[in-house]
């Protein structure tokens, strides 16, 4: 396309190029738009758009892990097996797209806190919500310390110790190792009570093997089974037992027993956990702010297209071209990430409106400087795009690095900030570069003596001089 | 140009600007919410409201600690209140919501937010460290983008300057949230956060922009002098010198003018779709564009009326050490 002002026939092709790249342009952004609307009016569509529960309603639970007793090393593998199993518990409820995730806070503060994140879109009885997770048994196996215990002992008898001493000693073997566990009842043998209701546990291949070392190296201790940090039984271990099967039993009703049984079934919790904290948003209070978010949004982008076209004609339609580019480039985009859609997704995304013909603004005012000085109107446009060129990649390089800084900082919400905000900047250039471009280069060419009405529209803004 | 020539009027209200932003600051405070402190806040809304009294009456036996009860009115016209604790525990909120539920009539909890202190301090140092850590970033491109023209002030001084206009443009708006914070009661929460965080990179963005015109006219308008030096271990090597053609002062001046329609037109825009934002956008995103139209027309003054200024003020220091007061009278003769 450069070296096109020798030949006819060459300035020809050139000229068909131009209007063939141009139509491209036009119709990759009809595409997108179509799209878009495609997979927004339709209810069933593959990628609708993700609202998040301040749009939607729904309820964000954030249960803090206690991983104290845990080894460093195994605190991410156990993480994990928490989110299974509560993903598990909270797909019983039948809510669309829940949310599980794992939250680690990060380097800057003193202390490193493990979290779970559920979120759960249209749920706002969080109270019922809260109980089915809270249903999730916590089953720990510890050993019992009989001269602790006998410590302890001597101690209600008045003898005074330094400090508390704690009889139970983890033995690491806890629910994460579990594979099934079914409802039984006792045959009389082993010290129970005959048809004494008792759920018996099988352990998957490594809890098998670690519960077989643990009755190896401790027969004829006592090992205690925790239930969420109630002991309920605490049999002795009178040999090693092979095949990775336990019984626990505890005056269950066979009613509990069956319950116990399930509950255990669907995941028994590696760590305990605690609930830190709940917000719930009901659906009509935020498809309200959802509705207002795109009202503002419409008339933000029609204020600003129209500026636009006042001060700047026919680059200024241009301009307004590709930014409904831009628009359909974000949403699709937002669309097949996808990009949970929060309020402040939404204002970041208004504000962005404004911020994004930023490249336009530049090119234009470089452009109007050049067709000034006497080029024609597309050698202006060339020139314009090549000396805003630096302006518009270095001021983009460092709201991008700004992005991406936040985004590895920041907490949930302000990661899907910094993500808008960084596809914001990235698509903004596209639209500039690609879209502006070539059509700005596609228009015919006049130069500003010709004092025609298309000269003039190429001439923006206030006179000077 | 008026901006490079009464720089020190420019300069005087900027550090007026700033030194105020400071006081108002560090006077009221900010009046930070839940999502800083820690805490829950409970909205219900009824068709109609019971008495205030009596729902306090209520909520005092509860033994909540201090909480406040504000009355609000959504757009529907429904009546409401805002209830704010200490955070609660699942038991608490479930007293809480039975209590506020069982006065009026078609009462509805519609919010309820509860966040543990910890991850409320987490929140706080995780806003400080990420823009110490954005700043950072800055000096260091545009010291690295402005590398090629260090005379005659040193391409750090340009992300220097470039931190100062940010700091200028981040005071206002928090000043002007304290200001609502004291008066209004609005409370600042990750929004305004990141309404900042928005300030800031628009911040950059403008004052990069004008920097960006010095740095092509400082190129256009200086000499190449290559000069042969003696270094100290007695080689002889060749540096090359830089004259320019036309006094720092004006290359600067003409930047800024050069700049000036794309500096207001880009405001423009964003300010237009800021007040949108601001009047249809609803209650959730209000503070928001509020402190995002301050930060704006704070980082449009930075842009023109500190940061160019700032760089001539900085030259000028620079040559007077250098070549003595003549230099800087010399200089003056700018229009």
């Amino acid at each position: 396309m450069s070296n096109n002002n020798s030949q006819k026939i060459e300035e020809g092709s050139a000229k068909f190029i131009r209007k063939f790249h141009a139509v491209s342009v036009l119709a990759i952004i009809a595409a997108v738009l179509f799209f878009v609307y495609t997979n927004t009016v339709n209810d069933s569509a593959k990628y609708p758009f993700k609202l998040g529960l301040d749009l939607a309603g729904g309820s964000h639970l954030v249960y803090e892990a206690d991983v104290s007793k845990i080894e460093p090393t195994e605190v991410a593998d156990l993480m994990n097996v928490l989110r299974d199993v509560i993903e598990r518990r909270v797909n019983v409820f039948g809510v669309s797209e829940p949310i599980v995730q794992v939250e680690r806070s990060s380097f800057v503060s003193e202390q490193v806190v493990e979290r779970l994140v559920v979120e759960l879109p249209g749920v706002t009885d969080v109270a019922t919500a809260v109980e089915e997770i809270g249903k999730t048994p916590l089953l720990e196996f510890r050993l019992i310390d009989d001269a602790v215990l006998q410590e302890q002992a001597a101690a209600e008898e008045g003898v005074e110790f330094d400090e508390p001493l704690d009889p139970f000693i983890d033995t690491g073997l806890t629910g994460r190792y579990l594979a099934s566990a079914a409802l039984e009842f006792a045959g009389g043998q082993g010290g129970q009570l005959s048809n004494e209701p008792i759920v018996s546990i099988v352990f998957n291949a490594e809890g098998g093997d670690l519960f077989e070392s643990i009755t190896r190296d401790h027969t004829g201790e006592n090992l205690a089974i925790f239930l969420d940090g109630q002991m309920i039984s605490s049999p002795r271990i009178n040999e090693a037992i092979v095949g990775g099967r336990a019984i626990i039993s505890g005056g269950f009703t066979p009613d509990e027993a069956r319950s116990l049984a399930q509950n255990l079934n669907f995941g028994a919790l590696p760590v305990p956990i605690v609930l830190a904290s709940t917000q719930t948003v009901g659906a009509s209070l935020g498809g309200e702010v959802l509705n207002k978010g795109i009202q503002a949004g419409v008339i933000g982008f029609s204020l600003v297209i129209a500026f636009m076209l006042l001060w700047y004609r026919l680059p200024g339609l241009v301009a307004g071209i590709a930014l409904v580019g831009y628009v359909a480039m974000m949403l699709a985009l937002f669309k097949l990430i996808p990009v949970t859609l929060t309020a402040a997704g939404l204002a970041g995304l208004v504000l962005s409106l404004g911020m994004a013909v930023d490249a336009n603004v530049l090119v234009f005012e470089r452009m109007k400087e050049e067709y000034r000085g006497g080029k024609n109107s597309r050698e202006a446009a060339r020139a314009g795009f090549a000396r805003a060129w630096s302006a518009i990649r270095d001021g983009n390089i460092t709201s991008l690095l700004s992005a991406v800084i936040l985004f590895w900082f920041g907490t949930s919400i302000v990661k899907g900030f910094a993500l808008v905000f960084g596809l914001g900047v990235v698509v903004s250039m596209v639209s500039a570069l690609l879209v502006t471009r070539t059509l700005l280069l596609a228009l015919p060419e006049t130069d500003l003596k010709k004092g025609s009405l298309l000269s003039k529209l190429y001439n923006s803004g206030i006179k000077t001089k | 140009m008026i901006f490079v020539t009464y720089r020190k009027i420019f300069l005087s209200i900027a550090v007026l600007v700033v030194a105020c932003s400071i006081g108002i600051i560090a006077m009221l405070g900010l009046n930070l919410g839940i999502d800083f402190t820690g805490g829950s806040l409970t909205e219900v809304s009824y068709e109609q409201r019971p008495d205030k009294e009596i729902l306090s009456g209520e909520l005092d036996q509860l033994g909540l600690g201090s909480y406040s009860l504000r009355e609000t009115q959504d757009d529907e016209g429904r009546d409401g209140f805002i209830l704010r604790t200490r955070d609660l525990t699942e038991d608490e909120r479930l007293t809480v919501s039975t209590v506020v539920t069982a006065e009026g009539q078609d009462a509805a909890v519609t919010r309820f937010t509860s966040i543990g202190p910890v991850i409320g301090q987490e929140l706080k140092d995780k806003a400080v460290w990420a823009i110490v850590a954005v700043s950072l970033v800055i000096i260091l491109y545009v010291a690295f983008a402005f590398a090629g023209v260090s005379y005659p002030v040193g391409s750090w001084v340009y992300g220097g300057i470039t931190i100062l206009a940010l700091l200028h443009d981040v005071l206002v708006p928090a000043a002007v949230m304290a200001l609502l914070g004291y008066y209004v009661g609005v409370e600042a929460d990750v929004l305004f956060i990141m309404a900042l965080l928005a300030v800031l990179g628009y911040s950059v963005n403008d004052t990069i922009v004008v920097f960006d015109r010095v740095r092509e006219n400082l190129v256009k308008f200086r000499q190449e002098k290559k000069i042969k030096v003696v270094g100290t271990d007695g080689l002889e090597r060749e540096e090359i010198e830089y004259i320019l053609t036309k006094p720092f002062p004006a290359i600067v001046g003409e930047s800024v003018s050069q700049t000036l329609m794309r500096s207001i037109n880009t405001s423009v825009t964003t300010l237009v779709a800021l007040i949108a934002l601001y009047f249809i956008g609803g209650e959730v995103t209000q503070t928001f564009s509020l402190v995002l139209i301050a930060g704006v027309l704070a980082g449009t003054y930075s842009s023109i009326c500190i940061a160019n200024p700032l760089l001539v003020f900085v030259a000028e220091r620079k040559m007077e050490k250098e070549y003595g007061p003549e230099v800087k009278n010399e200089s003056k003769k700018d229009k």
